[in-house]
């Protein structure tokens, strides 16, 4: 029986922030920030509205925002694991993201001195490689 | 259960008129309240909003001067001992018999009660330092709240009412008490949960436990929905605003307004960005928004109609 990894965080009441949305929060930037790998396990429902005295369905209610967002796992009968990260970058990300890749790739090929055509098929085969698998 | 008309369905609570007058005062004035079964309802008010008339007339301790009041489905003036088995109250003064000792007073109670749970007792109680062998008379205020919680929740209530519970309790002790309120209470042995109807002004409080706010306002409900709601519905602007302000009177939602720094303050009810188009109109060479703390909100929310002294 794996034990849950502890939850560092603090809520704090009087904030314009809603409980719910603190802990939302506070859950997605120790998971973005790898402090959290995914697979680690949450806390109970239970667990963390003692530790932080809050209501249960407060806890319950961010977790299942969690979960909608697809930054949790729910196993059934076991609790809540960290997500194996999916596509949770926003849209400009993406794009920066690709623009990086798109600009490591050309400057590699230029030096080989291959015609772009000739890059571009085989760009083209290996892309085609990955794209069944995602439509899967 | 089948001696009275009560489902789950059916409110824990349920009023329909309900008045209660006090001389030329209006306690309760026309009250309709129904609240759903489960879950933690925090009732707040300004003094004298009739959140304790409320609970005494629910209770069947007063008569209601017009209207009616159903507790658990059972009409309030016509509770019997049964009924009363079901319902925990903690009153605000914790008032218990002063000359009796805590071990005798629990003894009435278990004998009182046929769902009575020792190990729940024990449990709550334990996070108080009282002696069986102390008179009810020796204990500390925060105690008496403590062994109050202790002996309400072991009677095991389906419905448990606590007026004003931590008020007047130290840090720890209030711990405790919301502790034994939100995790000693859960569901166990296939029994539902119970509701607990609360009356508090610590914000912070309820922000953390309750479910569902209730707000009172001279004997009436003003508002229902989960804390977090309530919240929504009042913003916080700040305007600019080089000339004349706009007249109190036409400002929508206004709920308070304040004039720091040369900047115009206002908290409003009920209001989307046609709230900064309004400000724009009025002048204001810029608008901000922000949304507020729950606190801020049920303040601004009863400062509207609270009693002030008469301006000069």
């Amino acid at each position: 029986m794996s034990r849950p990894q502890p939850l560092m965080i603090q809520i704090a009441t009087g904030d314009a922030r809603p409980i719910v949305k603190q802990i939302v929060d506070a859950v997605r930037l120790k998971i973005a920030t790898g402090e959290l790998l995914a697979g680690a396990q949450l806390p109970s429902v239970r667990g963390l509205a003692q530790q932080l005295t809050v209501n249960p369905n407060t806890v319950a209610k961010a977790y299942a925002e969690l979960t909608a967002e697809g930054w949790l796992d729910a196993r059934q009968g076991l609790g809540l694991y960290v997500a194996t990260p999916r596509q949770r970058l926003s849209d400009g990300e993406r794009e920066r993201r690709l623009d990086d890749a798109i600009q490591r790739f050309v400057h590699e090929v230029a030096a080989l001195d291959y015609p772009p055509q000739h890059a571009l098929a085989r760009l083209d085969d290996a892309l085609r490689v990955l794209a069944p698998k995602k439509l899967a | 259960m089948n001696d009275s008309l009560f489902t789950p369905e059916t409110p824990v609570i349920h009023t329909a008129g309900l008045c209660k007058r006090y001389g030329r005062k209006l306690a309760l004035d026309h009250l309709d309240l129904q609240i759903p079964r489960g879950g933690v309802h925090a009732i707040v008010g300004a003094n004298g909003a009739g959140k304790s008339t409320l609970f005494r007339v629910l209770l069947g301790f007063l008569p209601p001067s017009a209207g009616s009041a159903t507790i658990l489905g059972r009409d309030s003036a016509r509770l019997r001992p049964q009924d009363r088995a079901r319902i925990g109250f903690v009153n605000e003064e914790h008032t218990l018999p002063g000359w009796m000792t805590v071990a005798a007073v629990t003894a009435m109670q278990r004998h009182q009660y046929p769902g009575w749970r020792q190990p729940v007792f024990d449990e709550v109680i334990g996070h108080y330092h009282v002696q069986p062998a102390q008179k009810v008379s020796q204990l500390s205020r925060g105690e008496r709240a403590g062994f109050n919680l202790a002996l309400a929740l072991a009677q095991t209530p389906e419905l448990l009412v606590l007026d004003e519970p931590t008020l007047g309790l130290d840090v720890v002790a209030k711990r405790a008490f919301l502790e034994s309120l939100l995790y000693s209470n859960a569901a166990t042995d296939g029994r539902a949960a119970c509701t607990v109807i609360y009356c508090s002004h610590q914000m912070e409080e309820i922000e953390r436990v309750a479910d569902n706010l209730i707000i009172l306002e001279r004997g009436r409900l003003k508002h229902m929905s989960a804390p977090d709601d309530f919240r929504a519905r009042v913003t916080h602007w700040v305007a600019d605003i080089p000339f004349k302000a706009p007249d109190p009177a036409q400002v929508p939602g206004l709920l308070e307004q304040q004039q720091l720094d040369g900047l115009h303050h206002y908290l409003v009810l009920d209001q989307d960005d046609s709230f900064g188009r309004f400000l724009r109109a009025s002048g204001a060479r810029s608008v901000q928004s922000m949304p507020v703390s729950l606190d801020r909100a049920v303040n601004s929310f009863l400062a509207q109609h609270h009693a002030a002294p008469i301006a000069a």
